[in-house]
């Protein structure tokens, strides 16, 4: 069989496999077309794709997407420098996990997004804001998988580790980190969508650059062919995270097996 | 070393709070850091002439239906997808490609289809609330023990014994840790879009309370925002504790 037939074969199964994928697209394009409702609203895949081949040319939607991911990111690495730091702390000192474990535990559920409004007066309407909030909603999940993680680590590769003489930087990041890495990088892997999703929605509450900022004012603007071709940018980006981190994992903790995004 | 009272979990909030309290009453805080004794009367007084209540019951009502009809068609189709090859071939695909899209950016699309009322709220938070509660399902009833259902099929059961006494049970506790990212996810979102197009609502009144750059009102709302969402969760985690009782004997839960 020649290479063009092989690769015509598994496009083919790939389209079968996908099978939904393009029914629902078709669907959506026949919704568009069929007249019953305003195509300003529901604009064609074709009229999306224009907008978003013009706006990519443009500059615009990478412009706007290169500030939401730098906003998300910094926001996520804060977090991920002090949640784990917190975590080992609290996993090593019984006292400090006395003193700080229940405002973890009792704040998780706590809607922080609620905070926003507060946090424009205190670090204002620009990156600021968001890159603090992005921070407290990522603190929580990544903090808890620290300290459950290295809480967890075998008692007795400590003991080992010690008797070694090793010091106690070498004892955490040689065998508590990687001790606690699997743990962790479930708290890294639910803080990261969460980065976005706060970014995205800082931007929507008030913002004048970001994605989000980008689709609240096309929408305003009554171009909403315009807003989708930007949520399609937004929708790689968290497609391309996703499997970024699901790489990563693989590679870092590549002796756990895959589990589902959520366990 | 002895183990640290209970207690002890207390002092780092109750010592933010006096001096939070302190500074305040001395005009050394900022503006829109009033004193919590401020905060809490005027909790009090909204309390008392049913305005508070009346914003909160909007937002709790908006929240909690749609969380339902998400959770519902969530679980449902998660429970089909993970048991039956057909269903699981039709979502699959277009689940796992649109799971890790953050749809909450569709938000102002969402307005313009529905309008600014009811409607678009909770249909953007029950699409919100649908994907992990179907992940959860799906994988849960995925993992079911194939051993127990060969089991009963020899005892000769059927389809939905299977289903109702096997499939079930074993998805149920993985069910309820996508119900509780979905419960959160539904504050969070029924807050922002509020914030952005209502005229009552919890969300409102800090958008409200914003323009008026009365600070205290602002925390009155923050604070019933974090109140609900707490009691929310853990009055999910005690239904939770019901449904699986026997289920988590060996975990650490059930101590």
């Amino acid at each position: 069989m020649s290479t063009a037939a092989r690769a015509a074969r598994a496009a083919g199964r790939g389209l079968v496999a996908n099978y939904s994928v393009f029914v629902a697209l078709v669907a959506y394009e026949l919704i568009s077309r069929s007249g019953l409702v305003s195509p300003r609203l529901i604009p064609s895949l074709v009229v999306i794709a224009e907008q978003l081949w013009r706006y990519t040319l443009n500059g615009d939607l990478p412009y706007h997407a290169g500030i939401s991911l730098y906003r998300a990111f910094a926001g996520f690495l804060l977090a991920a420098v002090v949640g784990v730091a917190f975590g080992a702390a609290m996993a090593r000192s019984r006292w400090v996990e006395a003193l700080f474990e229940p405002i973890f535990s009792f704040g998780y559920p706590i809607p922080k997004i609620s905070l926003y409004p507060i946090f424009i007066f205190v670090f204002g309407l620009g990156t600021g804001s968001k890159v603090a909030l992005v921070f407290l909603e990522c603190l929580y999940p990544i903090a808890i998988h620290a300290a459950a993680g290295m809480r967890a680590t075998d008692r007795v590769l400590i003991w080992a580790a010690e008797n070694m003489g090793a010091s106690r930087t070498q004892l955490f990041f040689r065998v508590m980190v990687p001790a606690a890495l699997p743990t962790l990088f479930t708290g890294l892997r639910i803080a990261l969508p969460v980065a976005l999703i706060v970014t995205l929605l800082t931007e929507i509450i008030g913002e004048s650059r970001g994605l989000g900022y980008f689709i609240t004012f096309a929408s305003a603007s009554f171009e909403y062919a315009r807003a989708m071709a930007a949520f399609v940018i937004v929708a790689v980006i968290g497609f391309a995270l996703d499997r970024g981190v699901v790489a990563l994992r693989r590679r870092i903790v590549f002796w756990q097996k895959d589990t589902p995004p959520i366990a | 070393m002895a183990r640290p009272p209970r207690w002890t979990g207390a002092i780092v909030p109750l010592l933010l709070l006096a001096l939070w309290e302190l500074s305040a009453r001395r005009g050394a805080a900022p503006e829109y850091l009033p004193a919590p004794s401020v905060i809490l009367a005027q909790m009090g007084a909204m309390l008392a002439s049913g305005e508070l209540l009346l914003h909160a019951a909007v937002s709790v009502y908006r929240a909690l239906s749609a969380f339902a009809i998400g959770a519902l068609c969530g679980a449902a189709v998660g429970l089909a997808a993970g048991t039956l090859g057909a269903v699981e071939r039709f979502y699959e695909p277009i689940i796992s490609l649109t799971y890790p899209v953050p749809k909450v950016a569709a938000l102002p699309i969402v307005f313009a289809w529905f309008g600014l009322g009811d409607i678009s709220k909770i249909v953007i938070i029950t699409i919100s609330v649908f994907y992990p509660v179907y992940i959860a399902a799906f994988f849960g009833a995925k993992a079911t023990s194939r051993v127990h259902i060969w089991a009963a099929r020899n005892m000769g059961a059927g389809g939905w014994q299977i289903f109702r006494r096997i499939v079930m049970p074993s998805a149920l506790p993985q069910l309820f840790n996508g119900l509780r990212v979905g419960l959160a996810l539904s504050f969070i979102v029924m807050f922002v879009a509020e914030l952005i197009a209502a005229q009552r609502g919890l969300g409102y009144l800090i958008a409200f309370a914003e323009e008026q750059t009365r600070f205290d009102i602002m925390y009155v709302a923050i604070a019933t925002i974090g109140i609900i969402g707490f009691g929310a969760d853990r009055l999910l985690l005690a239904v939770r504790r019901r449904a699986l009782k026997g289920q988590l004997l060996a975990t650490a839960e059930a101590r």
